[in-house]
Order: C-alpha cells, then structure tokens, then sequence
C-alpha cells in the first residue's frame, strides 16, 4: 500500500516537471517580449512572475538552442558589475513564434478549463 | 569587486571541468557559454560586489553540475542543429560528443553509425552497378555448413568465385529507396533519443 502510494507520487512529479519543461521555452520566449535580458534577469523574471520552478543551469543551453533555431540573438554588453553579459532578444522570427504558442496555449488553456470545470462544482 | 582566492579557485575550477566536458565542441562557441557562466555566478555571488566563499559554492550549487550542464548543452544543440538542417554529419558530430559524455549517448552513437553507414553503402551499390553491371550487388553464398551469407559489394575487382547476385539490375531502385529509407530513419531515430533524453532529465527543484 505504501509502495503504491509512493510509486503515485512519483508519477505525480514527473507529470509535474513535465509539464514545467514543456513550458520553458515558450516562458523563456515570453519574459523577452518587452525588450533584451541577461539569462540571471529572465531566471528572476520567471521567479517573480510565476511559480515555474528553474534549476538555473537549465536555462542557458535552452537559450543557446533558441539562439540556433535564430529565435533570440545575443549581444554581450559591458556592465558596472566589472563583467560583460550577454544579453539576449528576440528576433523578428522569435516574435512571430511566441505569438503562434501564446495563441496555442490560450486554445489548450480554456480547453483544459473546460473539462476541468466539473472538478470545481465541489461534492 | 572583490573576491577571495578560494572563491576564485572554486569559480575556475567549476568552469575548467565544463570546459573540459564541452571539448570538441567549437572553440567560440565553448568561450561563449563558459564566459556567459561565469558572469551568471559573479551576479549571483556578489549581489553587493563582494564575492564569498559561501556565496559562491551557493550559486554553483543552483547551476548543477558542470557535467550535467555540458550534457544539456550537446543534446539541445543537437535537437536545434539538425531541425535547422538534417544534415548526417552535424547530428554524427553532436553523437560523437555526446557518447564521450555518458552511455546512452554512446550506444545511440553507436547505432546511428551502423545505419548511414549501411544506408550510404547501399546508395553507392545502386549508383555504381550501371559501371560495373557483373560485380556490384547484393550477393549471397552459401558456405559448407549450408550458411547463407549477404554481402554488399561495390564492384571493385573482379566478381567473387562463390555466391550470386541476387537482386541483379532490382539493386538500383530498391538500393536508392532502402539506403535513402535507412538514412532518413536513423536521423530521426538520433533525434527522437535526444528528445527523450531531453525529457527524460528530471528538473531537481532549485
């Protein structure tokens, strides 16, 4: 019993990660819509303005893949910091995709919402 | 901005062992992501511009580890490569570095090679056969003990003494089809085991 209670748990949590990994890239695309960022200030955006929990590193190879499809580009930029950083924009291809999986996901979204409103009417 | 020898001995010794995981990959490349790190930890260690010890082993810890990092970064860029172009030799290049980086990346190396290898051999069966119509082909021989035998042969040098081609002129369209078949799905068989390498990675909270 207490085995598959854990074994329910552990499904539950990958779902969980899943879903959040799913979300990344399109979280990612989204914290750069109003202007550039450096990786540690589209990690702080996500912190502040959802709960999508980042193991930090996770962040810059997606960045770097988001790069190679040229979705964002980059530019390093000296800082007072002492250190340059490497800011990061999205490109007019990037734009046009983020409106495409905002649209997707506002589809997906209300859909979910549905099917899920019986759950809410309580017992 | 200061900072501590130690502090800065954790910092090098962080982004040597990525830098040695990342080996192979394009040397601009690799200064990028190590530079791009390495700013990444200064803003988090120092958020007053003095860099601790402790402050340091904190955000290090909030990365992951370099080893892990420099897996996400093959298997993202293999994804976003061959997306971009499905081209063999990016995504053989981006299995090489991933097989030095942990196993499953080496057994799925391993089959990616055997499948363009025996893809590009049949392709090249069925272009040459109309230059050497006697001796390029699917042959099959039956040895003593009553085994068959296949062998593809390009048609260099003179026809073998046993076996018989099999497929005779049928070599050019099946040869094209099947070799341009196995090319094409061992691309999206590399691909498909990044992306459930991908996913398979679970997020440790951070």
């Amino acid at each position: 019993m207490k085995a598959h209670e854990a074994s329910e748990q552990i499904t539950g949590d990958k779902w969980e990660v899943q879903l959040r990994k799913g979300c990344l890239e399109l979280a990612i695309l989204a914290a750069l819509w109003d202007g550039k960022l450096y990786g540690l200030e589209i990690l702080r955006r996500m912190e502040s303005d959802s709960d999508l929990i980042v193991t930090e590193g996770t962040i810059y190879p997606l960045l770097s893949r988001l790069k190679a499809l040229g979705l964002v580009r980059s530019e390093w930029v000296e800082s007072d910091a002492g250190h340059p950083r490497k800011y990061y924009a999205l490109t007019p291809a990037g734009r046009h995709r983020l409106r495409e999986m905002a649209g997707m996901w506002a589809r997906f979204s209300s859909s979910m919402s549905k099917l899920l409103a019986p759950l809410g009417k309580g017992k | 901005m200061s900072m501590g020898s130690d502090a800065q001995q954790k910092i090098e010794s962080y982004l040597g062992r990525l830098r040695a995981q990342l080996r192979g990959a394009d040397d601009e490349e690799v200064r990028e992501i190590v530079e791009e790190l390495r700013s990444h930890i200064m803003d988090k260690a120092a958020p007053s511009g003095e860099v601790s010890s402790a402050g340091v082993d904190a955000s290090l810890a909030a990365l992951g580890s370099p080893e892990d990092l420099a897996r996400q970064y093959i298997t993202d860029n293999l994804l976003a490569r061959a997306e971009v172009s499905r081209s063999p030799v990016r995504i053989l290049e981006s299995l090489f570095r991933w097989a030095s980086l942990s196993v499953a990346g080496f057994f799925v190396l391993v089959v990616a090679i055997v499948g363009y290898v025996l893809g590009v051999v049949l392709i090249l069966c069925a272009v040459l056969k109309p230059f050497h119509p006697h001796t390029a082909g699917l042959w099959v021989s039956r040895d003593s003990t009553g085994d068959l035998s296949f062998f593809l042969r390009l048609g260099f040098g003179s026809a073998p003494m046993v076996g018989r081609d099999v497929l005779g002129w049928w070599i050019i369209p099946i040869g094209l089809v099947v070799g341009f078949g196995l090319v094409m799905l061992t691309t999206r068989f590399a691909l498909w085991c990044a992306r459930l390498y991908r996913r398979s990675r679970v997020l440790p909270r951070g």
